[in-house]
């Protein structure tokens, strides 16, 4: 057997479960059951958030590794569920090594993606129905709807403008929902400013990775587990950093 | 029935159509959508039930553990998505915008209040959470699908 190709085709799967935003457990887990699948008695698999590592020794005592380092990403429910998918089949069926790695190598083109319209609609619609459950009113819910879309442009196109860094994102998403937020109830769309900007911020809240935080706990990843929780309280800061400014910018008018 | 109505049903209401604009941004389809829905408007429920307060949030991240476990075995899906989904509504948004108030007005009793009211949310989210899941796994093993 070709194990080069077998560690490529594990590392591959591998990265596109950390890609779609996977917990720790389920991308080692799944990279080793499936070497363990091809025959291979002990294989060595560690993950951190950002980083894959896959090594294996041949029969013959040959060591060979493979790193991937994994870029920042967001999380794609659709892509970890068929990632778990197709690893539960080759474990199960054990395919020629060629056709494994088309099989994986298909997997983020067969992705079924949301239009940018349906995302956009997304943002708008989250923040929107958040805030009655804040307490506010129609007009407060209409309010929410605009400044959630006008995050959610900032999110889908303004990368190339504000850049990827997640601290300095967040910061300006949010100083954009507080700012808009401020105008719009000034202007008299709006009932209440805290209700509107604590809707449209919900969108940008660190759920995720609080989340995930909690899972990697659980299964006792505790490195993975503190590295998450510090960017959960990063990015609150940014969040609480970005309002601050957006609402001293409005106070400016 | 009207208080019925207005305290829980148009809440959950809202709770579940926010949840289902939150399956967009992380591309879910289909059936999870309305699973992910359903879950963010028990957790809800569940808050609101038992008072608004920190073990209210402990409570509600317990049923939507629960929730979401026993839905992933229906699915055999990973649970992930589902948890992170149901779970956001509950996350502490307002209590970091207020602490940012307080804290830029310059009050500082009220801003390390809700500063530890908003870490107690937070841990009673992932405490709750991650005990139901662990406790669901633990009395039900053989629910368990064969692993990936």
């Amino acid at each position: 057997m070709d194990y080069e190709k077998l560690l490529n085709m594990a590392a591959e799967l591998g990265y596109q479960l950390m890609y779609s935003g996977a917990e720790i457990y389920r991308v080692e887990e799944s990279a080793r059951r499936l070497l363990h699948a091809y025959g291979l008695e002990s294989p060595e698999v560690f993950a951190i958030p950002n980083c894959l590592i896959v090594s294996v020794a041949t029969p013959a005592g040959q060591p060979v590794t493979r790193m991937r380092r994994v870029p920042l990403h967001g999380t794609d429910i659709e892509l970890l569920e068929r990632c778990n998918g197709l690893c539960r089949r080759l474990c199960a069926e054990v395919p020629p090594l060629d056709e494994a790695q088309a099989l994986v190598d298909a997997l983020p083109e067969a992705i079924p993606r949301y239009s940018p319209r349906m995302m956009l609609l997304g943002y708008g619609a989250a923040p929107a129905f958040f805030a009655p459950l804040f307490g506010g009113g129609l007009r407060d819910l209409a309010c929410a709807f605009l400044c959630g879309l006008a995050v959610g442009l900032c999110l889908l196109y303004g990368g190339k403008f504000i850049g990827a860094n997640s601290f300095f994102r967040t910061a300006v998403c949010s100083a954009l929902a507080a700012f808009l937020s401020l105008a719009l109830v000034e202007a008299g769309l709006g009932e209440s400013v805290d209700v509107v900007t604590i809707s449209t911020l919900m969108v940008l809240v660190p759920g995720v990775a609080l989340t995930n935080a909690m899972r990697e706990i659980m299964a006792g990843d505790t490195f993975s587990a503190l590295s998450r929780t510090a960017d959960a309280i990063l990015v609150a800061s940014a969040i609480a950093l970005g309002a601050a400014a957006g609402q001293a910018l409005g106070g400016l008018f | 029935m009207e208080t019925v109505f207005w305290e829980y049903a148009l809440p959950c209401f809202c709770a579940f159509w926010a949840c289902v604009g939150f399956t967009l941004m992380f591309n879910i389809h289909g059936l999870g959508k309305l699973i992910a829905g359903v879950g963010g408007a028990l957790g809800w429920l569940v808050y609101l039930l038992g008072g608004q307060t920190i073990f209210a949030a402990f409570l509600a991240a317990a049923a939507i553990g629960v929730f979401a476990e026993v839905m992933s075995r229906v699915r055999r899906c990973p649970v992930t998505g589902y948890v992170l989904v149901a779970l956001l509504p509950l996350v502490p948004g307002g209590g970091i915008y207020y602490a940012m108030r307080h804290g830029v007005a310059g009050e500082t009793d009220a801003f390390l209040s809700t500063l530890l009211h908003t870490f107690g949310m937070a841990a009673a989210l992932a405490v709750g959470a991650m005990l139901a899941s662990s406790a669901f796994r633990a009395v039900f093993p053989r629910l368990r699908p064969p692993k990936q």
